[in-house]
């Protein structure tokens, strides 16, 4: 039955329960801070002011980033859809510049800002974290304009030249609106990606010169055991991000509805797995939010898939050759090379400023290698504790419609909040309880629980019902039904959700594994993030930062070519539907 | 006098492996105050046929004239109805049916009163501020049609308007198609339809252009001069369906009926 979704009829939600919900995380934060910690209100309302000041200074950066965004989306994705040259050089490089740990390049960002500015002091670090904010909430906002303009239903298209619709006209009346809907959610996805990366990169600056925001501000307090100070923070970033939701992508979720094709003949362009929830006045208004807080760990399976399959021409099976690892080694390495060459390029001019490597930095140089591994391991085991959660909770939630309808808003306005916003308090707090390595794991996971958890829920939902219904009509036991298809018909999602959470978690290096605010140490493991800051703080130390990032970035690369991709294509290609 | 003229037009499209021909020498003419429609099986390119009428794609060798000028731009004086509607889901009814009046720019007085004629002829009235998702599907097609007749074309293009309709609300649609047609005073001059639907095509039209399999080639014209109304049961009726359907089915192997057709050349 057509879902006669008109604006009309939308109630809106319950103010109550709105409030419940937001009220989520700080309820969280507050009983252990109030347990563990003994703040008080008044103690908290005291640093209100203060917080909010900070909160609305990383909110600019937040804005200014996301309208450099929006235009610059809008503009390479209409290009990249429009010309040739688009699907053939403009979309691989994007592919690739996603894979890159975004955070890891902060450190460097910040130098060449700061060169580049002078005079101005304050410019370079927050022209660097807009710049840095700016580039992660690009990728999948560029996919979505791309992906939404090349999946215009052929109709559309022909009824615009049918009827002689051209250039603004057009732009107004067809291209535009048909890539509403996928900004919309693409931007709430970005704006929750970029809170996260944001409060990261302002973590970072506590190391040395602190850039004044909402997460230098909770590094402070957690670092100087002002919990009460700490918990201000906390709220009011919950309120600013429940206000944004409430008064801005709400409202835009209902109004984008109406860009929704209604009926799909081939080409409906939307990869959002249809909630099966029960459509209460509460669930579509809030469907927006919801789905992009959803997908917002899941929008590199959209970008691959829809990559895989709309470069223009009807799609073909990687060749033998290009399934062989012969190439896909010979790619990666080409990868290497140029990030070499860039870097190469970018050491050479550092080389200007900073003169010859010491050689106690030569000696760090050479640790990079083992730094690298261990980073890698830390990865790898947070990975494996988040699969052994996410893995059961989403099959759980996804095949219990009760669970789904009361957890699972709970678990998407959590997984909207900034997790790194909570490092400090891990770090500072947790430290003597978890051990150094217990808490950078912790932080990595983190950053890395929701990619999973996300996809995998999406993965069950989508397992199609008849081949449910048959297993159950062939009197399929439990254990035979999770081998024969629960897991394999999950195995893309988990293929998706994997790449995804490694991506999160080389994003949480710089710093999950080295925090060291206003100068008292606190936090140092050996690994790559270390190594970047270690390089970027001490003086003299550039030379190692670049090559520590360096060693990152092409392992990341060659991780994503050699390992994943392939992997992808190769579950693309076996649980495929049609 | 010929509106359109098709002559031996051909049409192929690059394959994976060389070029695929969908149809040879074509060639037809419309007049002022035809009713054509053009049937054959799925996929034999009738579809493609009517954009190549209108300018949207061009033919590999041969050439259509519209009043004697060679077709080489999208042509303005047709109007294309589709399959699916291809109504734009953001704007409301009174905007898709202004559409191409947008296009073609008229000033907004002369578009709102273009539009709300329109809307009233196709049966609209009340329906200008919907959006086409609360819409039945019958409905969509009227937009579509609305939205074709606004711009006053000389020759109206339909793709297979009524095949994504169920039967009842097809019926009825074909029915004020007919009245449409019958009412002088509206355009358009002549009329090309695309359909499966063998019934449907003697049902409407006055010449019925039967292509073949692919590559496809016009097998006859069948004419049909039986009155409107026309009474689908009597034995004229069946005869000329029984016609095409046994010059598709078996590429022509069946006798005309006497007098009732015309070979192509």
């Amino acid at each position: 039955m057509t879902e006669r979704a008109n604006l009309h009829s939308l109630e809106f939600p319950s103010i109550y329960r709105t409030i419940a919900l937001y009220a989520t995380i700080p309820i969280l934060v507050g009983s252990v801070s109030v347990v563990a910690f003994g703040t008080t209100i008044t103690g908290v309302l005291n640093h209100l002011p203060t917080a909010t000041y900070d909160v609305s200074l990383s909110f600019l950066r937040m804005s200014a980033a996301y309208a450099a965004s929006l235009g610059f989306s809008l503009a390479y994705g209409y290009y990249a859809a429009t010309r040739r040259t688009g699907e053939k050089v403009m979309i691989p490089i994007l592919d690739i510049l996603q894979s890159v740990p975004i955070l890891g390049f902060f450190p460097v960002a910040i130098y060449f800002f700061v060169d580049l500015t002078p005079a101005v002091s304050w410019l370079g670090p927050n022209l660097a974290s807009v710049f840095l904010i700016f580039t992660s909430m690009s990728w999948n906002m560029v996919f979505g304009v791309y992906e939404s303009l090349k999946t215009l239903p052929a109709e559309l298209r022909e009824a615009a030249d049918s009827f002689g619709l051209r250039g603004l006209q057009r732009f107004r009346r067809v291209l535009f609106p048909a890539t509403v809907n996928r900004l919309v959610y693409n931007s709430v996805l970005s704006w929750t990606g970029g809170w996260f990366f944001l409060v990261e990169a302002e973590i970072f600056t506590t190391n040395t010169q602190p850039l004044r925001g909402i997460g230098s501000y909770l590094s402070f307090s957690a670092s100087a055991g002002n919990y009460d100070a700490f918990l201000a923070g906390v709220i009011v970033l919950a309120i600013v991000i429940a206000l944004l939701d409430v008064v801005l992508w709400r409202p835009l979720g209902r109004l984008a509805e109406r860009f929704r094709y209604d009926t799909a003949p081939s080409g409906e362009g939307e990869l959002i797995v249809h909630s099966r929830e029960a459509s209460g006045p509460f669930r579509r208004a809030a469907s927006y939010v919801t789905r992009g807080v959803r997908t917002s760990v899941s929008w590199l399976s959209t970008s691959f898939a829809q990559l895989a399959s709309l470069t223009g021409r009807p799609t073909r099976k990687p060749s033998e050759f290009q399934r062989s690892a012969l190439y896909n080694l010979a790619l990666g390495t080409i990868l290497v090379l140029v990030w070499l060459m860039l870097i190469a390029i970018t050491v050479a001019v550092f080389r200007v400023f900073t003169g010859p490597i010491s050689a106690s930095v030569r000696h760090q140089i050479q640790l990079l290698p083992l730094a690298m591994a261990a980073s890698t391991g830390r990865i790898v085991l947070a990975y494996a504790i988040c699969l052994a959660i996410a893995l059961p909770l989403a099959i759980y939630v996804a095949r219990r419609p009760r669970a789904s309808r009361v957890g699972l808003p709970i678990i998407e306005i959590i997984a909207s909040f900034p997790a790194t916003a909570l490092f400090p308090v891990i770090i500072f707090g947790a430290i003597p309880y978890l051990t150094a390595q217990g808490a950078a794991i912790l932080m990595l996971m983190t950053g890395m629980l929701w990619y999973l958890f996300f996809n995998l829920l999406a993965g069950v939902r989508s397992l199609a019902p008849d081949l449910e219904e048959a297993a159950r009509s062939f009197g399929l036991k439990s254990r035979q039904f999770f081998r024969r298809v629960l897991f394999p018909g999950l195995f893309p999602a988990l293929v998706t959700g994997s790449i995804t959470a490694f991506g999160g978690g080389w994003n949480t290096l710089i710093v999950a594994e080295y925090l060291n605010v206003g100068g008292s140490h606190t936090l140092s493991v050996l690994g790559i993030g270390q190594q970047i800051d270690i390089g970027y703080a001490e003086p003299g130390g550039t030379a190692l930062m670049v090559a520590a990032l360096f060693t990152l970035v092409a392992t990341v690369v060659a991780i994503n070519e050699l390992i994943w991709k392939p992997m992808y294509r190769r579950a693309a290609e076996r649980f495929r539907y049609d | 006098m010929a509106l359109i003229r098709v002559e031996h037009v051909d049409k192929s499209f690059p394959g994976r492996h060389g070029s695929i021909s969908i149809m040879q020498d074509i060639s037809f003419d419309v007049k002022d105050s035809d009713f054509l429609a053009i049937v054959g099986p799925s996929g034999c390119g009738k579809s493609t046929l009517l954009r190549l009428i209108q300018g949207l794609d061009h033919p590999t060798a041969g050439r259509i004239f519209f009043r004697d000028q060679p077709v080489e731009q999208v042509c303005a004086q047709m109007a294309m109805v589709f399959q699916s509607f291809a109504l734009y889901p953001w704007l409301t009814v009174a905007q898709n049916v202004a559409f191409g009046l947008e296009a073609l720019g008229w000033p907004k007085e002369r578009i709102a009163a273009q539009v709300e004629k329109y809307v009233s002829v196709t049966g609209l009235d009340g329906f200008q501020e919907a959006y086409p998702r609360e819409l039945s599907g019958g409905m969509r097609q009227r937009v579509g049609l609305a939205r074709a007749l606004a711009v006053e074309p000389a020759v109206l293009l339909m793709d297979e308007p009524f095949s994504a309709l169920d039967a009842l609300t097809a019926e009825s649609l074909r029915e004020e198609i007919l009245q449409l047609w019958g009412d002088p005073a509206l355009p358009p001059e002549a009329v090309l339809l695309v359909t499966h639907n063998i019934e449907e095509a003697i049902q409407l039209a006055d010449r019925v252009v039967v292509m073949s399999r692919r590559p496809a080639h016009l097998l006859e014209e069948v004419v049909v001069d039986l009155p409107r109304p026309r009474d689908r049961k009597s034995d004229a009726f069946y005869a000329l369906t029984d016609r095409v359907f046994s010059l598709i089915t078996e590429g022509g192997t069946a006798p005309p009926p006497s007098g009732e057709s015309r070979g192509a050349a």
